[in-house]
Parts: structure tokens; sequence; C-alpha cells
């Protein structure tokens, strides 16, 4: 073989394969098929309300129908612009009847209603409901989602997918389970039994016995600002005492029964609340936070892997509202939170810790 | 100078495993997301920092961005520092402050040393919050990012935060498109697995946050380095202060649209980062401090990356040496398996990183331009190692470092 034309053809071989890879990257480059830019959002920010918002812009077009049937008092079935079937009810208690009167049975049309609504038990709502009054619901219910102008409250061991927001009050029955967002513009009360992952409410409370103490008032604001002490091993604030200024603990960090703190507290291992504590500030610890009985906490509440609540906590304040978030909470009845309830795994309701 | 080679693999090799590490952490480990469920908060007053040197294309959109973002009002203040710019910069801030009494107090800085650092300094007579929230005047925040960035300032040993860089210009032609799978290498899986791994989130300069109390406790704002951001971070890190990265709180920025901006870009990041290095590597290594061994060890790694591009040169020119010379290095088998193994899996290391990192961000048709990244990473290695043997000819002729805006393609604002 000609030692040239050996030399040329493995130059042009060589080249094939150092080009081969190119070709994907100069389609795309000339398509432009995945050009723009990362999708960042910029419009609802995490919004807990967000879908509840859409939800009641969608049906906007039901208006005149859900007047219409809540004065005649009937019954209206169509179809919505985006092809969904509607039931528009015109009696709270039609639902117990028409047309969903057997177990297990399904309900794949966009319920609504401008009034109050029952419902019926063992039932699934494989589409949206509206109530423009109260909606009580049955047990051993599932939902997708509940828009509720007035209380919503569902009946024992019901499920709800995605998110329900009430005006007013809303309340799950023991064992329910509130797998997406539950929000409301007034309370959230939960029962034992009951697990959740976000909850927004001014007041959110767990069981029937809301925490009486009420240590709060703005006073009690502290700045970010207060000094900062760090210490690199395990700590601890004595029972009773007062500690003034932001606490950083890279150990467990233990706070005695009835002590005050006037900052904020962080812990980078366990960090061990015991009973009638009172924190101005925020509470975080980078791996598991125990909360004991009656304790007041004004800012936010952290923990990075496990977080427990134990009868008569109470963080936040109407004034001040706060978050509470942990990848896994346990709250005992009895424990109230002002602002958000956010259990990024799974958070639990139960009778004792 | 086989030795010196060996040395030189070696601190190539921690990077490669460095590499694989943080990509494996992200695809694989639990992800640290602390601060970004704080949805509800009595929010502390923050002041916000647009730092503008001849903006005229783009200020009027960062105020426009700022003033519908949802943070209460009585408890944000913006303050454009508007640093000796000659153009009609002033004019716009001055209209926004009309537009929004009370909301946006200006700092006109018309005199002064160059430099984003020396006009962040001078600009601190503005500040009273204890929160300061930093943004360059090409990003565009969106509705919820400034309570993203303060929620980290809850945790008392939060001295500084710093969110996701995201571009915006990305589509406009070869370059940007790379430079947008750096980015997305370097946030998605770079610094968010430094948050994973407790190591050190570096403080960007921009989308970012410093508490007031700490920043005072380092010494402020240091006007004598290049990169404000890595001093910083090093800073805060060697008096006990975290940075922590936040990767849901995005903001779009502009990137270089030229090659030639972009070489000037990066000899700027490479300078400032090397002058990082000599500051406080050693001091980060053995010193008395409060920064964690993990932390030590990860920030000195940090600090050591963009001389990793002489290095890197360096080791090239002794290998052609050392063959020419017809050394055998480890007896010659175990050269070349170490070398097959390396060509196998070492190149791959920052491929795949990005690769990744396209993946988590859902864009997976873009990761067909991976390829083109070795045109990008040739012409970085080129100029930062330029940066680094320019600025020792710098420091051995006393020659001062001077401050290159970057360029702006955006159309201004009418």
């Amino acid at each position: 073989m000609n030692p040239y034309l050996a030399v040329a053809a493995l130059v042009v071989v060589c080249g094939v394969v150092f080009l081969l890879p190119l070709i994907p990257a100069l389609a795309e480059l000339k398509r432009q098929e995945d050009g723009l830019p990362l999708k960042v959002i910029q419009e609802h920010a995490g919004e807990i309300r967000y879908f509840a918002d859409g939800f009641r812009n969608y049906i906007k077009t039901l208006e005149p129908t859900l007047q219409e049937c809540l004065a005649s008092g009937r019954t209206a079935k169509g179809t919505m612009p985006d092809g969904a079937e509607y039931l528009v009810l015109g009696r709270s208690e039609e639902a117990l009847s028409l047309p969903l009167q057997q177990r297990d049975e399904i309900c794949p049309m966009v319920l609504a209603t401008g009034g109050d609504l029952i419902l019926p038990s063992a039932t699934t709502f494989s589409r949206d409901i509206y109530a423009g009054g109260g909606l009580v619901g049955g047990i051993e219910n599932r939902y997708r989602a509940i828009l509720g102008d007035k209380d919503v409250q569902l009946g024992r061991g019901s499920r709800v997918m995605r998110w329900v927001h009430a005006v007013g009050e809303f309340r799950a029955d023991e064992g329910c389970r509130l797998y997406g967002r539950i929000s409301s513009d007034s309370a959230i009360r939960l029962r034992a039994g009951c697990s959740f992952l976000r909850l927004n409410a001014p007041q959110i409370e767990t069981g029937s016995a809301a925490p009486t103490t009420d240590q709060g008032n703005r006073s009690l604001s502290r700045p970010l600002n207060s000094p900062r002490m760090l210490y690199d091993h395990d700590f601890q604030i004595g029972a009773g005492k007062e500690f003034a200024g932001n606490l950083v603990v890279r150990g467990t960090l233990r706070v005695g029964a009835g002590a005050r703190v006037w900052g904020s507290v962080k812990s980078s291992a366990e960090l061990i609340i015991e009973r009638d504590v009172l924190v101005s500030g925020s509470l975080i610890s980078a791996t598991r936070m125990r909360i004991g009985q009656g304790c007041t906490i004004f800012g936010p509440v952290i923990a990075e892997r496990e977080l427990e609540m134990e009868a008569g906590t109470r963080c936040g304040s109407p004034e001040r509202p706060t978050t509470v978030s942990a990848p896994s909470i346990k709250s005992e009845e009895g424990v109230a939170v002002f602002g958000t309830l956010w259990a990024r795994e799974h958070g639990q309701v139960v009778e004792k810790i | 100078m086989i030795y010196v080679l060996y040395s030189i693999v070696s601190i190539i090799c921690v990077y490669t495993a460095r590499h694989y590490w943080f990509t494996l952490n992200r695809l694989f480990g639990f992800q640290r997301h602390p601060y970004i469920d704080i949805d509800t908060a009595d929010w502390p007053p923050v002041t916000v920092l647009v730092a503008a040197h001849n903006e005229e294309k783009v200020i009027a959109n960062i105020l426009s961005a700022l003033m519908t973002v949802k943070y209460p009002g009585d408890k944000m203040l913006v303050v454009p520092v508007n640093d000796r710019s000659t153009d009609r910069t002033r004019e716009i801030v001055d209209e926004f402050v009309e537009r929004f009494p009370g909301r946006i107090r200006p700092f006109h800085r018309v005199t002064g040393k160059g430099g984003k650092a020396a006009a962040l300094k001078d600009a601190m007579e503005m500040v009273e919050t204890e929160v300061i929230l930093i943004f360059d005047a090409d990003y565009i925040p969106g509705s919820g990012l400034i309570k993203q960035l303060a929620a980290p300032f809850f945790d008392p040993e939060v001295g500084g935060v710093m969110g996701r860089v995201v571009p915006l210009n990305c589509g406009t032609n070869l370059l940007t498109r790379l430079l947008d799978l750096e980015r997305s290498g370097g946030y998605q899986v770079d610094q968010q697995a430094r948050m994973n791994l407790l190591l050190v989130p570096q403080h960007g300069g921009t989308v970012a946050g410093v508490r007031l109390s700490a920043l005072r406790e380092i010494g402020g704002w240091n006007d004598r380095t290049l990169t404000e951001d890595t001093d910083l971070t090093y800073r805060l890190l060697l008096h006990g202060w975290k940075t922590v990265y936040q990767n849901r709180s995005e903001c779009y920025e502009e990137v270089p649209e030229t090659w030639q901006v972009r070489i000037k870009q990066i000899m700027r990041w490479a300078k400032g980062h090397n002058q990082a290095m000599v500051t406080y590597g050693l001091q980060l290594l053995f010193g008395q401090h409060r920064a964690t061994l993990r932390e030590r060890l990860d920030g000195a790694l940090l600090l050591g990356v963009y001389i990793m591009a002489p290095f890197t040169m360096v080791g090239w020119v002794l290998a052609l040496a050392v063959f020419y010379q017809g050394v055998a290095p480890l007896h010659g088998v175990l050269a070349i398996l170490g070398v097959t193994a390396y060509a196998t899996v070492g190149n791959m290391a920052a491929f795949f990183e990005i690769a990744a990192a396209v993946r988590l961000d859902g864009n997976c048709k873009r990761i067909r331009l991976l390829p083109f990244l070795i045109l990008g990473f040739t012409v970085s290695i080129f100029a930062v190692s330029w940066a680094a043997f320019s600025q020792v000819k710098d420091a051995l002729t006393g020659a001062e470092f001077h401050w290159d805006k970057t360029e702006r393609y955006r159309k201004a604002a009418s």
C-alpha cells in the first residue's frame, strides 16, 4: 500500500472518529432545540395557594351556572373549555344521592356548588371540588383537590392527593392523610392519626386541646444582630436559666426546663429543648430536634432530619407567624403553630410521642 | 523532574476524584435545602445593594424587578450603588427614586477607588440592617428571591448566602451555550454538593447576602482584592461563619457573548482567586480558627482551582520532556495503565459533572453540546495560565491590578 495513502487514510479515519460526537452537537447548535434559558420560577415563588388560585380562575366560567342552580335548587351538567365534565349541584345534600350512591364509586367530574356541600362516604373524587359555602366530607373519601369558600371538614380516614384551600377553617378527623398542600385563611385543625406534608394558616392546631400558655407579645421580638456565642462541643443551658444572645453549638445542645433564651439557637447535632422553655428567636438543628411540653418558640423552627413536638408547644404567634419545617415531623396533640408547618417527607399527629 | 510530574498528576487525580464525589453526591446523596421551606416569618429588615458602574442598559430592569418582589415593603430598602458611572445610570436611578419614594435610596459615588469591593465598602454608610443582599445590575430577581435569600439568616451561624445564577442569554451563540453548561455544572452540582457535604459553598458576590455583624467582625469589604466574593468566603470561614448555598434561589444574569470579554472575565476571576489562595491558603490549612477539618481541606482545594491550569500545562511539558528523555515513569507498565485509566475515567470527570447537572435541570437536549466544552476548557486553561503568569510578573514589577467591567448586551430599557 502506498505509505502516503495509508497516512492520509489514518488522518481521515481519525478525523471522522473525532468529529462523530460533534455531529449531534452541531445539529443542536444549528437547530437550538434546547437553547432557551433554564426556567426560573418567577411567578408563584412556592406560594401555597397557587393551585387554589388557579382553580378559582378556572371555575369562573361556571359562576352564572352556580348562581342559577343555587337559586333554583336544580342540578346542571356540562363540559368545561378544556373538555372536563362538570356537575353543578343546587342543594347541599344532593351529592349524597345523586349520582354517587354506591360505595367506592368514583366521581370523575368537577363537582361544584354555590352553597354548602355534603359529600357521601367511601367515594373517590378524581377531579377538583368547589364549594361556595361550607363542605362536609364523609368518611374514608379520596379527594384530588378542594376549594371551599367557608369551612371544610374531612371525615375520618379521608385522603387528599393534591391540595385543599379553605377560606374558613379546615378540619380533618382522625386518620386523614393529607399528601399535598393544605391552606386556610382562618385555621387548620388536625386530629390524632392525621398525616400531613405542607400546612399553612394563621393558626394550625393538632388535636382538640389547643395550648393555653400564651407567653407571646411583640416585645419579645429580638433582632438578628444579637451577639453570637460559638461553642465547638456539647453545651447545656441549665434549667430555669436565662441566656441572652445568639447561640451556636457544634455539638449536642440541651436547653433545660423553664429556661429563657433571648436570641436564636443553632446546634450542629441534636437539639433538645426541655419543657416550658421560651426562645425569642429561631431554633435550628442540623440533625434532630425534640421540643418538650409547653415550650414557646417565636422564630422559625428548622430541623434538617427529624422534629418532635410535645403537647402545649406553641410556635410563632398571631402577630409574628413563623415556619416549622423538617423532613420528618411528629407532633403530639395540643401543639399550635402560627403560619407554616411543613414536613418534607412525612408529618404525623400522634396522641403521645 | 519525574517527581514534580508525579506531584502534579497526584493533585490532578485529587481534583478528578473530587468531581466524581460531588457528582455522585448530587445524584444519589442526601440533599440539603434547610432554609428554603421558610415561607412564613417575621421577616427581618434588609438592604439590597445593587452594584452599578455604567449600567444604563440594565439598571432599569433590576430596579423594576426589585419593586415587585414579595417582601414587606417597609422592611426592604434598595440602594443602587452607582459607582462613578459616566452614562445615564444616575439619571435612570433618580427616576426610580421619584417613582418609588422611600423604597430606593441611591448611593451616587463620584470619586474613589475603582472596583466593586471599594464601591460596596463606601456604600456601607447607607446600611443599617443586619441582612444585606447584593446584586450586580445585570441580574433580574424573581418575586420570591428576596425572602429566599433572607431566610438563611434566621440561622445564627450563617454569615453569607449564595443563590444560583442562570444565564438569560444562553441561546445567543456557541460561547453563551457553553457558559450555560459550565454554570449548570458549577451551581447545580459543585455548589450544591458542597452544601450537602458540609464543605465550603462559595459566596459569589451577587444573588447573595451577608450578615452585617459578620461583615463587621471580619473587617468589612476588602477593596484590595479583585474578587471580593472569594475573599469574603474565606474570611467568613476563618471566623466561624457559614456560607450557605440555596440552589433553588435562582436568578437570571447575562453571560459574556464574545470570547474577548469571556477571557477578560475569567482572567480577573483567576487573579482574584489566586490572590485569595496566597492570602488565606496556609492560614486555612494550618492556622488556628473555627473551620472544621473537611472545610479546611475543601477550602484549600477550592482555592487551588485556578492555579491548576498552569500546573496542568507544566505537567504536559514535563510529560513530553520525560518522554523524550527516555525515562519510563513507574516502570513503564504502571504508567501505561495509569494513563489509560485516566484517559478513560479522569478526563471524563468534568464532563460527567456537567452532564449530570444538565440532567438534574431537566434540559436533556443541551447535553449534545458537551463535546464543544473542550473548546471552552482549552481557552480557559490558556487564559487562566496567562493570568497566573501575568500576576507573578505584576507582583515582581509592582504593577497594580485594574478592574475590567464586564460588557452588557441587553438593549437599554426605554
